[in-house]
């Protein structure tokens, strides 16, 4: 699971039978600096991801997303999803050593 | 599995039912000379590590549904050893 920022949303006029009720959300990785808090930090280069919500996570959320064959757990049958929305930060207590 | 060092934790209430009351760190990867090598990662941590502790670090979500005893988890890090040196 993975640290990343809620910058949008996606939403489906034609979707897959599977994902009834489910949102997309827009979610950039986010850096150390912007883990530790950095307001201001520049966005590191990386994909931006489209991340299969259920929590309701809105713009501006901090949220743990996973990706690969493990996205696909939640679901009853065979649903075509590589990332998902596992946890919506509450709070971030970040400091690595300063070496 | 790959070796991390233990920067934090979170707390999260919104979240998949599996991951509740579980401890939840930020590790670091480590590449094979100690350094930091790419993004922080979320993984439960049964084994509770300590600060900066330096863990082994598991990617495989098998592993982690059978800890949380969950087969429809998403989760797929966990913490499966505390590294001694």
């Amino acid at each position: 699971m993975k640290l990343g920022k809620v910058i949008g949303n996606v939403t489906l006029s034609e979707q897959d039978p599977a994902y009834q009720g489910a949102r997309f959300l827009v979610v950039h990785p986010m850096s150390r600096e912007q883990i530790g808090g950095a307001e201001d930090a520049p966005m590191i280069k990386a994909n931006t991801l489209v991340v299969y919500d259920d929590l309701g996570a809105g713009v501006g959320h901090i949220i743990g997303y996973v990706e690969g064959a493990e996205a696909t757990a939640p679901f009853p049958q065979p649903t075509p999803v590589d990332a998902i929305n596992a946890a919506i930060m509450d709070e971030i207590f970040y400091n690595p050593p300063s070496v | 599995m790959q070796l991390a060092r233990i920067d934090g934790n979170i707390v999260s209430t919104i979240s998949h039912s599996s991951l509740q009351g579980w401890r939840t760190v930020i590790c670091q990867p480590l590449d094979s000379d100690g350094k930091d090598e790419g993004l922080p990662v979320l993984a439960i941590d049964p084994l509770g590590a300590g600060m900066h502790q330096s863990v082994i670090l598991s990617t495989d979500g098998s592993t982690t549904r059978e800890v949380v005893k969950d087969k429809n988890s998403p989760l797929r890090n966990i913490i499966i050893g505390i590294a001694d040196t």
